[in-house]
């Protein structure tokens, strides 16, 4: 069976029906050409995902913010206050020193890539720290801001174990088999997956639609990792 | 939240969508500070409850163009868009495979504008297509036809895998 070439960027760009995208994800397991290009399609998206997350983790210029601050002229006194509290509020400076820390952590490794993939056997894999994370972080104790946020973890229709995460550069699925963790769902970072959550791709529905049962509880995902993925 | 606020927690996306869009750090921060002032003007045309983030990027993009119009009338890009007819028209396929291989700013920038802006909305801001349509003011079917031939022409100048 042949694929309209818009049809597999379509799947890729998690803009096809649950359906489509089952029947594309079958056929791809027996045809090579088409799970080639599925790949050559995701690898596409990460490589670009990866080249403009560092911008979005850039403070911004004092100069474009100076443009936001006290632009308007309100009379009411209570919004005044509820402003200034906003202004100090911790979750404010969290999220201020956090962009900032990522900003950091960015720019004192020039030279490793922005995001942790490799390709094996034609598969998108991950690599580097992202596939330490999926190796080694449980969901229930990564804290409150891991470098790699570990979302769901589940058993698909083809029994491999596979983890849905979230980085600054990529967010994704993983699904652990012979290659290692083959990714079969990339979009971009953080900031673009907040978006994707409003458009048909969410990955939690992507998650939802390869699920075999119901995702695993800490218990589950501990012992599954104890076991090494198998 | 108010406007201003909601325009902050915008502004990382945007600078991103900005260089992408003009692939120059100056360019790019010249261009938000444009897109703000615009937008802090025009906020009345801006409904309360609809989402700013496309209404934002709407601006940014149409400010660019024009920009591009102003600039092509004045002679500026000639020359450029000249390479871009050659690379991105239908001689796409003539570009040696892996050419710009790793050069992303490179290969984005032999990208007509309108595949340009839709790779980025789409690939890197990850907007639906639907919503990419909305941003653009274009049919669903224009977004993924200039998609298809942005992607073929950034698989074809960065090689193969990333």
């Amino acid at each position: 069976m042949s694929f309209d070439p818009l049809l597999v960027a379509a799947y890729v760009d998690g803009e096809v029906d649950d359906l489509t995208a089952r029947r594309i994800e079958r056929e791809a397991e027996s045809n090579a050409a088409l799970a080639a290009a599925i790949a050559r399609h995701r690898a596409l998206t990460v490589q670009l995902a990866a080249h403009y997350a560092p911008v979005a983790a850039e403070p911004v210029p004092d100069r474009l913010r100076a443009l936001l601050a006290d632009t308007s002229i309100d009379t009411s006194l209570a919004e005044r206050r509820e402003r200034r509290r906003l202004r100090v509020a911790p979750a404010h400076m969290g999220a201020i020193a956090a962009s900032l820390l990522l900003g950091l952590t960015i720019g004192m490794r020039p030279w490793a890539p922005a995001a942790d993939v490799a390709e094996r056997g034609g598969m998108l894999v991950a690599s580097g720290e992202l596939a330490a994370a999926l190796d080694t972080q449980l969901a229930a104790t990564q804290g409150a801001d891991p470098a790699v946020r570990i979302g769901l973890s589940f058993q698909d229709r083809r029994g491999r174990i596979c983890r849905s995460f979230e980085g600054a550069a990529l967010s994704g699925i993983g699904c652990r088999d012979a290659n290692g963790w083959s990714l079969e769902r990339t979009v971009g970072g953080r900031t673009a997956s907040a978006y994707r959550q409003a458009g048909s791709g969410s990955l939690a529905a992507d998650a939802a639609a390869m699920m075999a049962g119901e995702p695993f509880d800490a218990a589950a995902e501990r012992a599954a990792r104890a076991r090494g993925w198998e | 939240m108010r406007f201003e606020e909601e325009l902050i927690e915008l502004l990382p996306r945007l600078r991103r969508f900005a260089r992408g869009l003009t692939h120059s750090t100056a360019d790019a921060d010249d261009l938000c500070q444009a897109a703000i002032e615009r937008a802090l003007k025009s906020r009345g045309q801006w409904q309360d409850g609809t989402r700013l983030d496309s209404w934002m990027y709407r601006i940014t993009r149409n400010l660019w163009i024009d920009e591009r119009r102003a600039a092509g009338r004045r002679g500026v890009h000639e020359v450029i868009d000249e390479g871009v007819m050659q690379i991105a028209g239908d001689g796409a396929a003539e570009v040696e495979a892996g050419a710009l291989r790793g050069d992303v700013d490179g290969a984005m920038a032999r990208l007509p504008d309108e595949q340009r802006e839709v790779v980025m909305l789409v690939l890197v801001e990850g907007y639906a297509y639907r919503e990419a349509a909305e941003i653009l003011d274009v049919p669903i079917g224009t977004v993924t036809s200039r998609l298809a031939r942005g992607r073929d022409t950034l698989m074809q100048l960065l090689g193969e895998a990333a």
